[in-house]
């Protein structure tokens, strides 16, 4: 008898700083076995990497963007990924070192999420709890698969 | 709902705990720097300022510097955006 695995679902995530790239990756490491976690320097590359992927391959079930980098910031990165018709309704979360109301808006305003960067290691669990409920149904799924296996 | 703005001794006197999600909440990111081993983050919190200090990177905090200063920005001046800043006053 053959057993097959479901697929990962593609978590795209850039950030400038390798700090909070390495701290995303820890958090995601429990999920690898349903989860791929792709991590890009800049918002170009994310981009880039998204209007490559071919229109046959699945879907990234969930994009995180970190607000402020350098070139093409978070939230011009956002703009351009909503243009891109199949993207409309990817779960995005906006990912900022502060709580500034503006942001918030912003990201609400094109059907993102946003949460701020953590302190202390309770509020890294809070962040993946909050990153989690902006996944779509199928996702949150694969998260709690996993989470109940720990 | 009018937001509750303290001042750095109230801020000092509360648990680590309560000035961490204070500080997450409401804390503007000014900059970051490395000091020996330890990532360190400057944070404007409404009149003062909060310099943390991580064992961990945004793990595990060894010591956070509450001043109300302007000596303290000093190392982040090449990082610092008076924009974000005065969006949050």
């Amino acid at each position: 008898m053959t057993k097959s695995t479901p697929p990962k679902g593609l978590v795209l995530y850039a950030d400038d700083d390798p700090d909070d790239l390495q701290l995303i990756r820890d958090a995601f490491a429990s999920y690898s076995e349903t989860v791929r976690l792709l991590t890009f320097e800049d918002g170009a590359s994310i981009l880039n990497y998204i209007k490559k992927l071919s229109s046959f391959e699945p879907l990234p079930c969930l994009i995180i963007l970190d607000i402020n980098m350098p070139g093409m910031n978070g939230k011009e990165v956002l703009r351009k990924i909503r243009q891109i018709q199949e993207y409309e309704e990817v779960p995005i979360v906006m990912f900022s070192t502060s709580t500034l109301p503006s942001e918030a808006d912003f990201a609400m305003s094109f059907g993102a999420g946003f949460v701020t960067k953590p302190l202390y290691t309770q509020q890294i669990d809070q962040l993946v709890e909050y990153i989690i409920q902006n996944c779509s149904e199928d996702t949150k799924r694969r998260f709690r698969g996993r989470r109940g296996k720990q | 709902m009018t937001k509750k703005i303290i001042g750095a001794t109230e801020f000092e006197m509360l648990s680590e705990e309560k000035q961490l999600d204070i500080l997450q909440k409401d804390g503007v990111y000014i900059g970051k720097r490395e000091v020996g081993n330890e990532k360190v983050i400057l944070y404007q919190l409404y009149a003062f300022y909060v310099e943390v200090y991580f064992e961990e990177y945004r793990k595990k905090i060894n010591k956070m510097i509450i001043s109300d200063k302007v000596d303290i920005l000093q190392p982040y001046l090449d990082q610092i955006k008076v924009k974000d800043i005065d969006q949050k006053k």
